[in-house]
């Protein structure tokens, strides 16, 4: 008993001293990006690297905003995210809550038919998503570019996860007390995997955030494009002027970052008021 | 939900199908095509438009803008839409686009994927506007106009062109105490040059020259300079001689230390190595002087033509504005192409500064760009310049040169077991295209 | 095994409480109205392609569409290729180092869980940077760290008198630089999914087997493992679904094939996938090369959920 008021103290700066060693592995990439995004395109291509640009370059920001239709862009990144996380979060919670927790004929083959969807290259269903699109008489408008991605088998999969971890009582009782199955998922089964959600929240806002192939294809003009596949564009086949990109990429890296930050309190004041104890 | 779900499947198999049948119908749709083309007469300036442009340079974007203002004052009823795709996507996209028929009305096209597309009857012939006076092919490199013909007939003109020279950094042949070789070098010079550099500044980690894995800059032109041929009458090139002594030139030149080795230039390209300063002389194109500007070398560049083998020679390539032969605004389509071909437009394109415009005598702007850098060895370079190889699958044997070639390179096998290779692998290749 | 007094009643009730399995109920058309939205739009934009490819594998397919039957020929010439068991090799290699990423997160994340750390906020955003940063942007860092004569990691292994090769122009080493950048991505990912599920852990089990006396390694073994099995479940199968589909990572590291034909040696799957399609234009072969991925990942998910019903601590 004696050493016990020490002894957490100590360990925590054990623990601290093992994150910080963690942490400086995972950060140092990203805090070299941002010093070469302030570097010149010399230094950057520089044979010996250059850890510190000689001179900060803050106008490979400025250029960011010269070379792209930055804000315009940024705002359709924001637009197809936001409706694409809500529809999955709409979608795949509840095929996620039935193929969990209801029984019903085919669960298993319709399951698996959903994961298989994450089994093939995802390049697989360019054209032919192309066509429906084409079909639809959707191709270069906001619809068709964000039509394919409400759909998300890795988010029903994720969410199926977290229902068969929850208690079956709580679910028996609401049953009891006479909840339709739509009553029982909103009010008692939903609520306890809000952690979960954002967790989905996050991946399908990431997802969302970078997605470059079909964006790119599908728009037709380059101002619609949202802000990954403009990104790209500054990227050409022959002469790259590194810091640029660089700099976009991490001013487009930024709001996610930042939604983040916020979401993972709610993780974690989620995870600390749902009642699973 | 049900119904709308086999709604929307009955629309998708429906669709399935529709794309097989147009597809197999344009087979055969490249003379048809040819045909109704013929038929193009100037609008009038009333006619009315929108036509989509697809390209995959930003960077030329705001040229291309000034190009279409002037253009829309004489046709202000011809809208244009824009799209850029960066070049690591933007055959995928075109593919995508051909597959489905919604081909943009005009698109930038290059050499070595232009024969898939014309063969396959994707792309309108210009013969109407030549006709009609519009696009004079006589006022391009020759190299490049056959580029974009086929079976005799013509699709396109080039808008811009590149040839390959060598670029010097004046400081490090200073710095080893090198002579600067005379423009009428030959590989000998270029070599020993190399080995003195790199023996001179080898504490300094700085060589004197460095072959690359890029053909069009590199093996390629040598492979012309020695009288050899990489591709030939459907037929690989590579077997023959003369065209192993032109692989033979790197892989000397690696292996007497002139260069930095295989696996360091993969590592750091050589590009990189001269715009560090760590390299004399680097074989590249016209297109690096833009990655010069803002470098600590910019000042002490200067540019030689290509050592002389048995010949002279250097790649020319540049990139072609196509209309679609299933655009649906093809006379407009072609009216701007002519107009992007002219001289007004080429004039502007050619002070934007990004490229060097392919309209005879538009060409003075680059020259002017760097005027102690001798930049006019890359335009009279025209006059003995090769079109880059390509054929109807060219991206089928490049991945074999890129395969089979790095082992030559790095004296890893002969050169002569290496061609060999190659030779009978492309000519499979071919033979199944 | 003396487990803790005051632990003893709690652990077999969390698992207590499922081993009543419910009476089999149907629910109507409840379970067809709750999966209807998503398997509806996961028909059209997704499992007919998938049908589609199926067909596909077993044509000519030409450049621009257009498709002749060829019966099993696409998966004869591939079976025949040597590149299909090079790229299935270095793509096992790839998901297995990857798979690291889990351990490793689970000490993270418990770490991260110490009662009464501060700045647990912070350490979780940072080791989630890799995770939100662009692809392309890593890449183009994580090249210049693996430069053989300029690198950082060589140089770093240089204090250790290693003398590191050049990661990204060496075959086998860069398949192996690849997979440190996927490890190095995805551990931010494992740590949240962790910390989750961590979270759920009643602290008192910890409390009453330290007062036990029970070491930091052996609370861990015992409590912590156990009981986030599903969620090391849930990562393996994702991890594992994911390493099978590598491509752009392997792009964007390894650089195209003309700026390093070391990509040769380290072709992934999906590489053959991609350049059989969209290189080369044999759009039937790179059919049947999507139809074996499907078929090794199915294979490999099933097995893994067979497994699982064996270790996975089910709540």
């Amino acid at each position: 008993m004696l050493t016990r008021p020490v002894g957490p103290r100590r360990n925590n700066i054990v623990v601290h001293l093992a994150l910080i060693a963690g942490a400086l592995v995972m950060m140092f990439p990203f805090v070299w990006q941002i010093l070469m995004s302030l570097s010149t395109n010399a230094e950057v291509q520089s044979v010996t690297p250059h850890l510190w640009p000689h001179e900060l370059q803050w106008g490979n920001y400025a250029e960011v905003f010269r070379q792209l239709p930055f804000l315009h862009q940024l705002r359709t990144s924001a637009l197809i995210t936001v409706i694409r996380v809500l529809a999955q979060i709409a979608f795949c919670t509840l095929a996620g809550y039935a193929f969990a927790r209801m029984h019903f004929r085919g669960k298993g083959v319709m399951l698996a038919a959903v994961l298989s969807i994450l089994m093939v290259p995802s390049q697989v269903y360019l054209l032919p998503q192309y066509q429906i699109v084409q079909d639809l008489g959707l191709l270069g408008s906001l619809t068709g570019l964000l039509l394919p991605g409400l759909f998300s088998a890795f988010g029903t999969f994720l969410m199926r996860t977290a229902f068969l971890a929850l208690p079956a009582e709580l679910e028996e009782a609401a049953r009891l007390d006479g909840a339709n199955p739509f009553q029982v998922f909103w009010h008692v089964m939903l609520p306890l995997i809000r952690p979960s959600i954002s967790v989905l929240a996050i991946t399908s806002t990431l997802w969302s955030w970078n997605e470059l192939l079909w964006p790119l294809v599908v728009t037709t003009n380059s101002d619609d494009m949202p802000l990954s596949a403009g990104l790209a564009t500054l990227i050409n086949d022959r002469t790259v002027n590194y810091p640029v990109v660089l700099a976009a990429s991490l001013l487009a890296t930024a709001p996610v970052l930042i939604l983040f930050i916020a979401l993972q309190r709610r993780v974690i004041d989620g995870l600390a008021t749902s009642g699973l104890k | 939900m049900n119904n709308n779900l086999s709604r929307r499947g009955i629309l998708t198999g429906a669709l399935g199908l529709g794309v097989m049948i147009t597809t197999a119908a344009c087979g055969g749709g490249g003379s048809d095509a040819g045909a109704e083309a013929a038929d193009y007469t100037e609008p009038a300036a009333d006619i009315t438009a929108d036509l989509t442009f697809s390209l995959w340079d930003q960077t030329q974007v705001e040229a291309l803008q000034q190009n279409i203002a002037s253009f829309q004052e004489k046709y202000p009823n011809i809208k244009v839409t824009i799209s850029v795709t960066p070049f690591a996507q933007y055959f995928t996209k075109l593919q995508t686009q051909a597959s489905s028929d919604t081909l943009p009305d005009l698109f930038w096209m290059n050499g070595p994927n232009f024969q898939l597309y014309a063969g396959n009857g994707k792309i309108a012939p210009i013969t109407g506007p030549i006709e009609a006076g519009v696009i004079d092919p006589g006022k391009y490199p020759e190299a490049l106009t056959t580029l974009y013909s086929l079976d005799d007939v013509q699709y396109g003109v080039p808008k811009d062109m590149d040839t390959i020279g060598v670029w010097v950094n004046k400081a490090v042949f200073e710095k080893a105490k090198v002579d600067l070789p005379g423009e009428d070098w030959t590989w000998q010079e270029f070599q020993s040059t190399a080995e003195a550099i790199s023996k001179a500044l080898s504490k300094d980690g700085i060589y004197g020259g460095a072959g690359g894995m890029d053909g069009q800059t590199t093996y390629y032109n040598t492979i012309f300079e020695s009288g050899g041929e990489v591709i030939a009458d459907g037929k690989s090139g590579y077997a023959s001689a003369q065209s192993q002594q032109g692989i033979s030139f790197w892989s000397d030149l690696i292996a007497s230390g002139g260069s930095p080795s295989y696996a360091q230039l993969l590592d750091t390209t050589a590009d990189q190595w001269f715009v560090s300063g760590k390299l004399g002389m680097y074989w590249g194109g016209s297109w690096f002087r833009s990655a010069l500007s803002g470098t600590d070398i910019e000042d002490s560049i200067t540019v030689l033509p290509l050592p002389r083998g048995a010949r002279q020679a250097t790649v020319i390539h540049g990139v072609a504005n196509l209309v679609a032969a299933n655009s649906r605004n093809k006379q407009a389509a072609h009216t701007l192409q002519a107009y992007l071909s002219g001289a007004q437009a080429q004039q502007q394109l050619g002070e934007a500064g990004s490229v060097i415009p392919a309209y005879d005598g538009t060409q003075r702007t680059f020259a002017e760009s760097m005027p102690d850098a001798n930049l006019q060895v890359f335009l009279d370079a025209v006059d003995y310049a090769v079109p880059l190889p390509v054929s109807a699958d060219t991206a089928a044997w490049n991945t074999l040169e890129t395969q089979l070639l790095p082992d030559a390179f790095s004296g890893a096998k002969p050169v002569a077991e290496v061609t060999a290779d190659l030779a009978s692998q492309m000519d499979a290749v071919l033979a199944k295209g | 095994m003396t487990s803790p007094p005051g632990s003893a009643p709690v652990v077999p009730k969390e698992s207590g409480t499922t081993k009543t399995r419910r009476p089999l109920r149907r629910d109507g058309i409840w379970p067809w109205l709750f999966v209807a939205p998503l398997v509806g739009g996961v028909a059209v934009f997704y499992l007919w392609p998938i049908i589609q490819t199926a067909w596909f594998s077993l044509t000519e397919f030409g450049v621009f569409g257009g498709t002749t039957f060829t019966g099993l020929s696409n998966y004869q010439e591939l079976f025949a290729d040597p590149d299909l068991y090079k790229s299935i090799g270095n793509t096992l290699l790839y998901t297995v180092i990857v798979l690291l990423n889990i351990p490793i997160a689970l000490v993270v994340a418990s770490l991260l869980n110490t009662p009464g750390l501060r700045f647990a906020a912070v350490y979780r955003v940072l080791y989630f940077l890799p995770y939100v940063a662009m692809p392309t942007a890593v890449a183009m860092v994580w090249r210049l760290i693996f430069n053989g004569d300029f690198g950082l990691l060589n140089y770093v292994l240089g204090w250790f008198g290693i003398d590191g090769p050049y990661w990204i122009s060496t075959p086998g080493a860069a398949v192996v630089a690849v997979s440190i950048v996927g490890l190095w991505s995805s551990v931010g990912f494992s740590v949240i999914v962790l910390g989750a599920a961590l979270k759920q852990i009643p602290p008192e089990l910890y409390e009453a087997a330290e007062l036990d006396g029970a070491s930091r390694w052996r609370r861990f073994r015992a409590i912590t493992v156990p009981l986030v099995t599903p969620s090391i479940a849930f990562l393996s199968v994702v991890t594992v679904i994911a390493g099978f589909q590598l491509f752009d990572l392997l792009f964007a590291v390894l650089g195209n094939s003309y700026s390093n034909p070391t990509i040769y040696d380290s072709m992934s799957l999906v590489y053959m996938f991609y350049e059989a399609g969209f290189v080369t234009n044999e759009k039937g072969l790179a059919a049947a090369v999507a139809m074996v991925v499907l078929v090794l990942v199915a294979l490999a998910t099933l097995v893994q959920f067979r497994l699982q019903k064996k270790w996975v601590h089910v709540d």
